[in-house]
């Protein structure tokens, strides 16, 4: 414990150095922009950096970077709350209440509980990272991949369990999604598959090509068909940056369930943050109380999920930080950038270099504080834009989404995939089948497969490996559970056909 | 009006640049726009780490007095930032980063460029690869290691990624064959992050062994978590005098995991010129000595002939391993 506070104090005293500190606010600004821009990711805002970080002494260059990876998960949910329109994969949750939210004219709200929610996840994260390290680092390589298969199949069935309507359409959008994900080049075999014979689809379909797809440009085609539907907006409320103490007081338990969560999912080799948002998201739905106000605008289904993405890009950092190896893009790109100075992180970092490893620790704690006090202010004129007409906004989304989809492959090929997305999209809106299960299913699909077929290969062809191991076969129950509870929830419905069921939008 | 003269004056521009560009052209050739070399991949990989490492050096050396952009270009291991370069034939101005995957993704199907589409610059460096396995496992060496998987090859995971065909996996496969025991009962555990997801996976007991290059081993190593059972390079590694090669082992196998740079086709001789004689300075300069050495790279300069004979040679070695194992039908 005095360990522990000594090497954190040896690192706020290089964080608090005024260049660090300035490097941290350029860093966290830059990410925070980069992450509102759909297809601008974090690991491109990173990415960027490189070249500015040829002069720096590797301490400073790690803390800038550090600073961009959150800034942007800062700045990831404010396109989704505003257009819905996900920066990113971990942002895709937040338009599930947050859009919601905006469009009941508690646009200031959402963007305020956001940033008050993501940094509560940065510090919970923090905190878990100085004290939970070893442990948590230990715990991560038990999980092989039967362990990983069933952590995904809990999550793909409490996605489909949670969204509105049929369990069925659940089902089939998530069919649709998993054979999706089968397109490209096989890694087990180097089969080519389902490309018909097109080579652009030799890489497989690229997840946020489509995320992009089915959110920004249906949203358009949404808005379109109901040009003249003119919202019930309060002028007044608009304007308005702050959360109600009521509203805080309601997001307090979310927030204090998603951090650890999102921290332990972070940490897990390969994971991330789609899986902890989308975790995240279902433990508040089934914890609510009114579980049906969930999609319609709850604040704890945006305060839960965003303090989750937060922590779990903390959590990311531990395999980088003890073992070398990045658990997430972002960090693979952090990885390179440190191997250009002559660091290279691992198990002996933290002897070799504690300065380096604390002073980017330590950088977090003020690096979020600075997060907070940049994002607040930023969301006043962010809101304002839901005053500009619709018809001038929904040209603009059109334009971002194509923008955003060529920055992520240089690939025009891809506009070509956008617009069959979108027509999806909006298909799948008309017939009410949820798109959440579908757009899960894309992410994982390939990983789902791949860890079943490993399994399989070490346990030498026997199924019996997914439930003799604890951890897999406790996942296995929890999915088991949560679809025997969303069919008797669909039974209850089905005998009370008198209250009429909202239509989902 | 006004477009009429702008025409006309784009007509003389042109004019001019020709006429002074002409006589240079004839016997001395040099970038005449911004210099882009193709990372062919994600940044923070290997072939931005080279891209990046030749702008600094070419850069910090004032080899060119042109400004150098790395452009990402990722898909397809590389095809698509190579299909780039390809279609920017004649022009000096581009290079692109490669690899063995020029080799591979051609033997494997996946893509109709061969290192025959480009003019093969140089190649430039090395890193090793080894077979690593947990500290605390029963086997020593490599003739230990494969007589147990002699015994009972099911007993045996062998985590390699992110996909088959690569040089990870090329390098087991001729092992296995050369220490007496049969490739095609190997069990291999694809890895398809670039994470290089087996290491923990290796750590945490799930496999038996990893397949990898060196330099991802390297910190597990020096903590005492990881042993290696041998190392594809000619002599022992500076950094690890205690790993003995594949080639002390017994086994007549050096392998080095290249990395190298090539430009568009058709140049013309002038243009080919100035970049064998700008890259020998280069490689021969203290910013890239000194990066190489950061970089924990082994310095693996070939020029143009001998790189074009090493890859006739590699590409045939590679189609028998793969043949053997039934990737290549």
């Amino acid at each position: 414990m005095e360990a522990v506070l000594h090497n954190l104090g040896l690192g706020l005293e290089v964080a608090l150095t005024p260049t660090n500190m300035m490097w941290v606010f350029i860093g966290g600004l830059l990410g925070t922009i980069i992450g509102m821009l759909p297809g601008l990711g974090p690991a491109t805002g990173v990415a960027v950096l490189i070249p500015i970080t040829y002069g720096m002494n590797p301490g400073t260059a790690l803390i800038t970077m550090a600073a961009v990876y959150y800034g942007a998960m800062f700045g990831g949910s404010r396109a989704s709350i505003m257009i819905n329109t996900p920066g990113d994969a971990s942002a895709i949750v937040s338009c599930f209440d947050g859009y919601p939210m905006a469009k009941k004219g508690k646009a200031g709200s959402a963007l305020a509980i956001s940033a008050i929610a993501s940094f509560v996840g940065g510090m919970i994260g923090m905190v878990c990272l100085v004290f939970f390290t070893e442990p948590v680092a230990a715990m991560a390589l038990k999980f092989g991949p039967a362990e990983k298969f069933s952590l995904m199949l809990f999550a793909l069935t409490a996605t489909i369990t949670l969204s509105e309507g049929s369990i069925l359409k659940g089902f089939i959008a998530m069919g649709i999604g998993f054979m999706l994900a089968t397109i490209g080049i096989d890694g087990q075999s180097g089969a080519i598959r389902f490309t018909m014979g097109i080579e652009n689809l030799q890489d497989g379909i690229d997840f946020l090509v489509v995320m992009i797809g089915l959110y920004a440009v249906t949203e358009v085609f949404k808005n379109f068909s109901a040009m003249d539907v003119k919202y019930d907006i309060d002028a007044k409320s608009i304007g308005r940056v702050w959360v109600s103490w009521a509203d805080f007081k309601k997001s307090i338990g979310p927030m204090l369930r998603g951090s650890p969560l999102g921290f332990l999912v972070g940490v897990l080799p390969g994971a991330g943050g789609t899986i902890a948002t989308f975790l995240s998201y279902a433990v508040e739905k089934s914890v609510s109380k009114k579980p049906a106000e969930f999609g319609k605008g709850a604040i704890q289904g945006l305060a839960g999920p965003e303090s989750a993405n937060n922590a779990c890009s903390c959590g990311a950092l531990v395999p980088l930080l003890t073992l070398g190896i990045p658990g997430s893009g972002t960090a693979a790109v952090m990885l390179g950038a440190l191997m250009m100075l002559g660091v290279r992180p691992g198990p002996i970092l933290f002897e070799q270099h504690p300065e380096i490893a604390w002073g980017v620790i330590a950088s977090m704690l003020v690096g979020n504080i600075m997060l907070l006090l940049i994002n607040l202010p930023l969301a006043v004129p962010l809101v304002r834009l839901l005053k500009i007409p619709q018809r001038i906004m929904l040209p603009l989304i059109l334009g971002m989404g194509y923008m955003g989809t060529y920055f992520l492959n240089y690939s025009s090929f891809d506009f070509v995939l956008v617009s069959l997305a979108a027509l999806a999209g909006y298909m799948l809106v008309k017939l009410s089948i949820p798109i959440p299960p579908l757009v899960l299913a894309l992410i994982l699909g390939g990983m789902t497969e791949q860890s079943f077929r490993n399994s399989l290969t070490i346990a030498n062809g026997s199924l019996s490996i997914f439930w003799e191991q604890p951890i897999s076969l406790g996942f296995l129950i929890l999915a088991a559970i949560s679809l025997v509870w969303a069919l008797n929830k669909q039974k209850k419905l089905m005998k009370m056909p008198s209250e009429p069921e909202e239509e989902a939008d | 009006m006004i477009g009429k003269w702008k025409v006309l004056g784009g007509l003389i521009a042109t004019a001019v640049v020709a006429a002074t560009a002409a006589p240079a052209f004839a016997e001395d050739w040099k970038p005449q726009r911004p210099i882009e070399i193709i990372a062919p991949a994600g940044p923070g990989g290997g072939w931005d780490l080279l891209a990046r490492t030749m702008q600094k050096a070419l850069t910090e050396e004032k080899l060119v007095d042109k400004p150098i952009i790395v452009t990402n270009k990722p898909g397809g291991g590389g095809a698509s930032g190579w299909n780039y370069l390809k279609g920017k034939a004649g022009q000096g101005e581009f290079l692109a980063a490669n690899s063995p995957l020029i080799l591979q993704n051609n033997l494997l199907g996946k893509s109709d460029l061969t290192y025959k589409n480009f003019f093969m610059l140089a190649n430039l460096m090395a890193e090793w690869e080894v077979v690593a396995v947990k500290a605390d496992s029963p086997w020593k060496t490599g003739k230990e290691f494969f007589e147990a998987m002699k015994k009972d090859p099911s007993s045996m995971h062998i985590g390699v990624g992110p996909a088959l065909g690569n040089d990870d996996h090329i390098q087991f496969l001729t092992l296995t064959k050369a220490f007496g025991a049969d490739p095609k009962q190997v069990k291999f555990v694809v890895y398809p992050n670039t994470a290089a997801e087996q290491i923990p996976a290796l750590l945490g007991g799930h496999i038996q062994a990893i397949t990898i290059s060196l330099a991802e081993t390297l910190e597990q190593v020096k903590a005492g978590k990881l042993r290696l059972l041998g190392v594809s390079s000619p002599e022992r590694v500076k950094e690890l005098p205690n790993v003995a090669t594949w080639k002390e082992q017994g086994v007549d196998f050096v392998f080095p995991h290249w990395r190298g740079v090539m430009a568009a086709p058709d140049l013309s001789p002038a243009q080919q010129k100035f970049w064998t004689d700008t890259i020998d300075k280069m490689v021969k300069s203290k910013t890239w000595k000194t990066s190489l050495e950061t970089l924990g790279w082994d310095d693996y300069y070939t020029p143009t002939k001998g790189y074009n004979d090493f890859l006739a040679k590699q590409d045939k070695e590679m189609r028998e391993s793969l043949t053997d194992v039934g990737l290549i039908k």
